[in-house]
């Protein structure tokens, strides 16, 4: 245990709950961990309120076991479904108003290069489709355009889902939302392509449909935004509820589309490159592709 | 809830697959010996990810005894 401020003092240890003993006794602080242990550790998020089958609750445990390191990663959320999760999270967090949140982290990693020198410290920004492509999309596109070395992940549903439906600039054109009943008459926003241009240092875009390689590659955005600059991490994580599916065939949907339109990709500028090549050996990258769901 | 996951014992060789699917943390259990994997029903929302993705079928969703009771 790396985090000493997790220490139980003695004389509260019979009143804490049950699962915060268990994080001192059993988290990942310290460890390196990813994707591939979990089940075996007791996890960062705990018990969150979003519903069942939901792809993107998926996607964000995966993203928090696959922290390379937890106890000094700030993790800034936005307004949206991932924002009702984040109270439940045991790190350190901030909420932003909606789609200020690449602003905030901006702010954030400045402030701990300053006041930690010494230190590693990774913001990494969890966001929706809605608070990183369509209202936080100027803060989104001029932190990458600044080289600001933050990590951008977007859980993209394609809808925005927390608020009934609506359609947003990543629903996929045609597509009919809850409350978009005509279907989505434009395209679907190329954030990725626009985060290659805009200068971003590793790009990738998965999905549920393989968690393994998920938490590999937002391992390998977290190291990137370290040491070499920006990097945008796109999630496909299909909404159940709002989709009127059986929450089952979710990952089922998740895997369809990635055979589709939603296929894995990566960009790596050559820094990137270079920096992974020396830090993966360390990093725990590789080994999770046999126990993909 | 009115569903919770539930695991057979005998047929589970605990591969973990069913962990990776479920959107719940802490919720499926892995034991490396013997290997199995055990469900905290009281955290389980019953959306079957992990019934889908078990290879063995072992898997089931089920009313739990105080659900059905009631």
């Amino acid at each position: 245990m790396s985090l000493d401020i997790t220490r139980i003092n003695p004389a509260f240890a019979d009143v804490m709950p049950q699962e915060y003993k268990d994080l001192v006794a059993d988290g990942p602080f310290g460890r390196q961990l990813g994707v591939r242990d979990l089940g075996t550790f007791q996890e960062l998020l705990e018990e969150h309120p979003l519903c069942a089958g939901c792809n993107l609750a998926l996607a964000f445990r995966a993203l928090v076991a696959s922290l390379p390191n937890p106890e000094d990663s700030v993790l800034v959320g936005s307004t949206g479904c991932n924002s009702i999760a984040f109270p439940q999270l045991a790190l350190h967090n901030v909420h932003s108003l909606f789609g200020n949140q690449n602003a905030v982290a901006s702010g954030l990693k400045r402030a701990l290069t300053l006041r930690f020198p010494g230190r590693v410290k990774d913001v990494v920004v969890v966001a929706g489709d809605g608070a990183t492509a369509d209202i936080g999309l100027d803060m989104t596109l001029h932190s990458w355009f600044r080289g600001e070395k933050i990590t951008t992940v977007m859980l993209d549903n394609e809808v925005y889902a927390n608020t009934g439906g609506q359609e947003s600039g990543m629903t996929a054109q045609g597509e009919v939302r809850n409350m978009a009943p005509t279907g989505k008459k434009f395209e679907k926003i190329r954030l990725p392509d626009l985060a290659v241009d805009a200068g971003c240092a590793y790009v990738a875009v998965a999905n549920t449909g393989n968690l393994a390689r998920l938490g590999k590659v937002f391992r390998r955005a977290v190291l990137v935004a370290r040491e070499v600059g920006p990097t945008y991490l796109q999630v496909y994580t299909p909404c159940p509820t709002n989709l009127k599916m059986n929450p089952a065939g979710s990952v089922g949907l998740a895997k369809e589309r990635g055979k589709k339109d939603y296929g894995f990709r990566e960009h790596l500028t050559p820094e990137a490159e270079q920096c992974l090549a020396a830090r993966e050996g360390t990093a725990g990258s590789g080994e999770e592709e046999k126990n993909a769901p | 809830m009115y569903v919770t996951a539930s695991v057979d014992d005998e047929r589970c060789n605990g591969c973990r697959l069913c962990i990776l699917a479920c959107p719940e943390p802490n919720t499926i259990v892995h034991f490396p010996a013997p290997q199995k994997v055990r469900v905290v029903a009281a955290r389980c929302k019953g959306c079957g990810l992990c019934v889908e993705h078990c290879p063995r079928g072992c898997v089931s969703l089920e009313r739990p005894p105080a659900a059905a009771g009631a």
